[in-house]
């Protein structure tokens, strides 16, 4: 989803890192009032930054016939939430335009836009939704960790439709185009990550459930079943 | 009822499938060469501007990897950095659980 370096025209930056850099502000007033709060929040933050660390770097086969990689954001956008997701991706980014050339830093605004803000509250729309209901927390972290990584190439897709629409059909006729590139491609690695990051939050529900209670991230019943069940 | 290994099962098939799935394509598609989608995009966007790829300068000057095989090494390098926090952490929660 990296739109890389030169590939957006200077306008389109400029609106795009404006659209990021309040959501950054607001990610890290929120991680310090968590921090000040909880420092046992640290840990939780290590293994859920740790992890968009880990599956963005992965290139992965895709069956459309070319790769593409897993964000990773579904994890930290149920901790934390989709602003402080925003500044971990911010780091991932940044590090990836510097140092891989992946991306860039004019562009950067845009990518954190898409893998950082629009997909995780995508995904945190999903779990706001079945917090508080009977839905499997593992079938919860699934949707919201598949929904989050699709959500963000939907976005790259629509900026770049946005900076470059069609000669024929305009706008939709690119973005559609864009879509069968990013979005296509992205669907069954989606399903993959859902898989792997509901694994890793039974883990931490075996190790670590009372920080997730602490934060409120599930109620003590959901995870209490979700223990006995599967454990 | 109890799920003990319900969810490494259901990752193991979906892992098994997705990789014959990928032999499958990689086999059967001549056109499949699995490059980079973010590659195939920016050749889209060559395509609908009617600019070449080449002709794409950057607008703040970029640093570029010398080779394939020191962006592969970065790559990883960004990946130990996950691995290490997540092991760490997951071994220092094993930790205070095997004392409380």
């Amino acid at each position: 989803m990296h739109i890389m370096e030169g590939f957006l025209p200077w306008q389109w930056c400029l609106i795009w890192w404006l659209v990021a850099l309040p959501c950054l502000f607001l990610g890290v007033y929120q991680l310090k009032k968590i921090l000040a709060a909880d420092r046992g929040a640290l840990p939780l933050l290590g293994v859920t930054g740790g992890f968009i660390f880990i599956l963005s770097s992965l290139k992965l086969p895709s069956v459309t016939g070319s790769s593409s990689h897993p964000t990773g954001t579904g994890l930290s956008t149920i901790s934390f939430g989709p602003w402080i997701t925003a500044v971990v991706c911010a780091i991932v980014l940044l590090f990836q335009s510097l140092f891989l050339a992946h991306g860039g830093l004019s562009t950067l605004g845009a990518n954190i836009v898409s893998m950082g803000i629009v997909g995780p509250l995508a995904g945190y729309g999903v779990y706001r939704l079945l917090r508080n209901t009977k839905v499997n927390i593992y079938i919860t972290v699934f949707l919201v960790t598949a929904l989050a990584d699709i959500f963000t190439y939907a976005t790259t897709s629509l900026q770049l439709a946005l900076a470059y629409p069609a000669a024929t059909g305009g706008f939709a006729s690119s973005f559609i185009l864009f879509l069968g590139i990013f979005a296509v491609t992205q669907i069954p690695l989606a399903i993959v990550e859902g898989f792997v990051l509901a694994l890793v939050f039974k883990y931490i529900i075996a190790l670590k459930p009372d920080i997730l209670i602490r934060l409120k991230i599930f109620s003590e019943e959901k995870i209490n079943i979700a223990r006995k069940d599967y454990s | 009822m109890s799920f003990k290994y319900t969810l490494e099962i259901l990752t193991l098939i979906v892992i098994v499938a997705f990789c014959a799935i990928f032999l499958y394509t990689s086999s059967s598609m001549d056109s499949a060469g699995f490059s980079g989608s973010d590659n195939a995009g920016s050749e889209l966007v060559a395509k609908l501007s009617g600019t070449p790829v080449d002709n794409f300068k950057p607008l703040i000057p970029q640093w570029q990897p010398p080779s394939t095989e020191i962006e592969s090494c970065l790559f990883a390098f960004q990946a130990a950095i996950g691995g290490i926090l997540v092991g760490g952490v997951f071994g220092y929660w094993m930790g205070q659980k095997k004392n409380a």
